[in-house]
């Protein structure tokens, strides 16, 4: 069997670092008793285990359960192994908005009231309707889920309130030169309009005020899984071939057979592709690196049309 | 007034759309297809066998998702395949033997599982489940539309050249043979056109739903008509309606309040399957008139 699961590589993702020398100590071994002065932890998505091990530091023991950038996280399905993992987790953050509703399944199947769960949906108070659900790429989602983290691990782990506290205060600090990255696409395009396929950019491409011009129902159905309508298709092929957007945003991991024939359309007509991510696309990056390599891309592809289809 | 009734039947757009264009000729060249093999396979009883390829397609298409291959290229592979291994093993012959094909076909849609559930953990094929179940009309694209058009008037010249021994060794195989017809290769070529026309349909309504589109035209056609070419020609004019107006609906459903979009291939199949329907109630209408008839003669004689 040459076949790697999922799993497997969710489970021996290599830790990306950023200026701390703060690894994501994430191994099957997550399963056994945790290491003595450790919290075990787990990230629903790997962008929340990264945020995890940025405030915990050496204090925290995190698993990632979704991390391949190969896959679409909207059809994962859940095996008795990561069960097992989050069953032992002592603190879990999750996204909600039906995102990762197999989280709660387990955590319902195996109750601990000393383990402490921070749903990203209920942080931010975001109602149960909230159409999209990619909310890390909103830039106050993660300050919001650092905070939390600290006070969370902080109660776990009193001696280290001050550390938690600190590295929290510095993982938000540190989104600083992203939000100018934001800010920068914002003064310099407003309202530049770009298209996409699924919605997983879209909070990011609204604090950068572009306007984007693919129908929801389109990006909506690409997420479900569903077929797009031809009204929708014919739309969104003549955004690109009357050259009505700037850039094309496209989800590398949420691609069907209408997404391709856009891709192609749009090297045809030369318009920039930038893909986005639903996981942290790993190694190489973390959180913060992330988010300022997309808006950097955005960037680009608006300044001077550079495609930055793969990150 | 005019313009208004077509803006009632024809949503805005419809005529000038690509997708819907493509949709049309690719469906619509299936559908005439579909419509000329479906009247042989109804006629020789193959129905069955047609249901088997449609099965064996979903393993194909999920294998072609895997691989990101185009799923027709899946669906045609698997076609040969497993009309070479039907006629090898002569499962078509043998009576009884129905236990052993529900085992294997059961054992291929396992497989298919299988392929899906790799299909969506190792690789980002969004949808792959419904594409290739229940077809995605509005979506073929590339190299597909010409293959599945050369395809399929490829198997509309093979079933002209080989109408009359065809048919004949159809209609009676024993009566074929003695007058020097190759029955069994007759056969085994046909089982070939069979398999390719379940996987050129599986383009249009998807794997599962392709024998619909292969036996019910067929089956409606032969309701109006016992004549072989008047039933093909009404077959695929039956087809071709199903389908397009399938398109249609599709379509149209799309500007509908509360919902975007029905799937073509619900509509597809809905359309065909109320044609039948009518044709059904039809001949029973005429068989119990005539039948009446007879009755009154009789009691009158």
């Amino acid at each position: 069997m040459t076949f790697r699961p999922k799993l497997l590589r969710s489970l021996t993702v290599g830790g990306a670092t950023f200026g701390t020398a703060v690894t994501l100590a994430a191994c099957s071994a997550a399963t056994s008793a945790a290491p003595p002065g450790k919290v075990v932890a787990v990230g629903a998505e790997n962008e929340y285990a990264n945020v995890i091990s940025q405030i915990g530091g050496p204090y925290v023991q995190v698993t990632a359960i979704e991390s391949n950038p190969n896959t679409d996280p909207h059809t994962f399905e859940a095996s008795p192994k990561v069960a097992q993992v989050v069953s032992a987790a002592q603190l879990v953050v999750q996204n909600g908005v039906g995102y990762d509703t197999y989280m709660n399944t387990i955590e319902s199947g195996s109750p601990n009231p000393k383990r402490k769960v921070i749903d990203v949906q209920d942080l931010l108070g975001l109602p149960e309707d909230t159409a999209n659900p990619h909310l890390w790429y909103d830039p106050t989602t993660m300050p919001a889920v650092a905070r939390a983290v600290a006070a969370d691990l902080s109660k776990l782990q009193p001696a280290h309130a001050a550390y938690f506290q600190a590295s929290a205060t510095t993982f938000v600090k540190s989104l600083d030169p992203w939000l100018a990255d934001i800010a920068k696409v914002k003064d310099t395009f407003p309202g530049a309009p770009v298209a996409t396929t699924e919605p997983v950019g879209d909070y990011m491409l609204q604090a950068a005020g572009t306007d984007d011009l693919t129908p929801w129902s389109f990006s909506a159905d690409v997420m479900n899984g569903v077929d797009t309508t031809p009204q929708d298709n014919s739309f969104q092929e003549s955004l690109f071939n009357q050259h009505k957007v700037k850039v094309f945003v496209y989800n590398q991991q949420v691609t069907n057979s209408i997404t391709r024939l856009l891709l192609s359309l749009a090297h045809e007509d030369h318009i920039p592709v930038v893909g986005v991510y639903e996981t942290m696309p790993v190694p190489g990056y973390d959180y913060q690196s992330w988010m300022e390599a997309e808006t950097t891309a955005l960037y680009q592809a608006l300044a001077s049309g550079r495609s930055t289809e793969k990150l | 007034m005019n313009g208004l009734s077509a803006n009632v039947v024809f949503e805005a757009g419809f005529f000038s759309s690509s997708p819907v264009h493509v949709a049309l000729v690719a469906g619509g060249m299936v559908a005439v297809m579909s419509g000329v093999v479906g009247v042989f396979t109804v006629v020789r009883g193959q129905s069955f066998a047609g249901h088997a390829f449609s099965d064996m397609d979903t393993t194909g298409g999920s294998a072609a998702f895997l691989l990101g291959v185009g799923t027709l290229w899946g669906f045609l592979a698997v076609a040969v395949a497993a009309a070479g291994a039907m006629e090898l093993l002569g499962v078509e012959r043998r009576r009884g033997r129905d236990v052993a094909t529900g085992v294997v076909l059961g054992a291929a849609l396992g497989v298919a599982a299988l392929l899906l559930f790799w299909d969506t953990t190792v690789s980002s094929t969004t949808g792959a489940t419904t594409t290739i179940l229940f077809g995605s009309l509005f979506t073929i694209s590339g190299a597909t539309v010409p293959a599945t058009v050369a395809f399929s008037l490829a198997i509309l010249a093979a079933a002209s050249v080989s109408y009359r021994p065809l048919l004949f060794s159809s209609l009676s195989a024993e009566m074929a043979r003695v007058r020097g017809v190759p029955v069994r290769l007759v056969g085994a070529g046909f089982l070939l056109m069979l398999a390719l026309a379940v996987a050129l349909s599986a383009i249009t309504v998807g794997a599962i739903l392709s024998t619909a589109l292969l036996i019910g035209p067929a089956a409606t056609a032969l309701r109006l008509t016992r004549r072989p070419a008047a039933a093909m020609g009404a077959a695929a004019g039956i087809g071709l309606l199903g389908v397009w107006s399938g398109i249609l609906v599709a379509y149209d459903s799309a500007q509908w309040p509360g919902h975007h979009g029905w799937p073509a291939s619900f509509c597809v199949v809905a359309v065909i399957f109320v044609l039948y329907l009518v044709a059904d109630l039809q001949g029973w209408t005429r068989a119990k008139r005539t039948a009446t008839g007879q009755d009154r003669m009789a009691r009158g004689g």
